[in-house]
């Protein structure tokens, strides 16, 4: 846990902020747990674990702060420390390679994949999901985090321990990325982009 | 429409990209002001046009079908359950 400023709560006051601001956000924890181990049963698991922790150190969460970045900080970690480390080690390497081409300047001269809203309409199945789940999970969870979750810079980057800087460019990477893989899903339907 | 001042010129007078400009709206980071100047810039812009069409459609896609559902509903109870034990102990 990052903040140090610990609360005093007591029993009913803890048993209260858990109640009433932590378990509202289940959905969204489970849906986060699932997109990162995609698995449900994993997901059950992560989710009750992050769960779990966040009762055993509520002292460190201030209310009226952000209850859903603290939370999805918890689960983010749980899943780097717990079971990432279970499954494959990711492609480190080849990650930092992407990242450092994306900080150098040449960024503006990439290739977009040119797809067309006409064959994006027509995806009513599980190409979008299919996609975005084909992602490297660091790229997936950007996404994930900003475009289902709606959080803001300042708290991706909190929630994934990585400067501001690096979020902008991890996402524009999974947008980038993600448009790849739809672009190859539009071909095999039939359009020719 | 009169000329308006570029609300992402950033402090040091740098003025971003039209990939720049268009990141800072799919982010959902951009102001009022840089919400409403893109949206005159788009009029006369066709790249940053069909860009921002393409990824608003992916970011409507993805919301409307990356969602697991809802939790499993014994989730909650298996929770309260286990901090109860743990409590007991």
């Amino acid at each position: 846990m990052e903040d140090t400023q610990r609360i005093s709560y007591t029993e009913k006051e803890k048993n209260e902020v858990f109640t009433n601001e932590f378990l509202p956000l289940i959905h969204s924890m489970y849906n986060f747990g699932y997109r990162l181990t995609l698995d449900r049963d994993d997901a059950k698991d992560l989710v009750q674990d992050t769960y779990m922790k966040a009762y055993r150190f509520i002292e460190s969460f201030q209310t009226g702060t952000n209850a859903k970045a603290w939370l999805f900080r918890i689960l983010k970690n749980s899943f780097i420390n717990d079971y990432r480390k279970k499954s494959k080690e990711p492609s480190k390497v080849d990650y930092q390679e992407v990242e450092t081409y994306y900080n150098s300047e040449d960024v503006d001269r990439q290739i977009t994949p040119d797809l067309r809203v006409e064959s994006l309409k027509d995806m009513m199945g599980d190409e979008i999901s299919n996609a975005l789940n084909s992602l490297e999970v660091d790229f997936r969870t950007v996404i994930i985090l900003c475009d289902l979750e709606g959080f803001k810079y300042e708290e991706m980057a909190k929630i994934l321990d990585i400067p501001i800087g690096t979020v902008r460019s991890r996402l524009h990477r999974a947008r980038q990325l993600l448009k790849e893989k739809l672009s190859v899903y539009a071909k095999q339907m039939g359009y020719n982009n | 429409m009169s000329q308006q001042v570029n609300p992402f010129i950033q402090a040091d007078g740098t003025k971003p990209s039209c990939m720049q400009m268009l990141q800072i709206i799919l982010d959902e980071q951009a102001s009022a002001d840089q919400k409403e100047y893109f949206k005159f810039h788009m009029a006369k812009c066709l790249p940053c046009f069909k860009s921002y069409n393409i990824d608003a459609t992916i970011k409507e896609l993805l919301k409307s079908k990356c969602c697991a559902g809802e939790a499993p509903h014994d989730l909650i109870e298996v929770i309260k359950q286990k901090i109860n034990q743990q409590l007991s102990l």
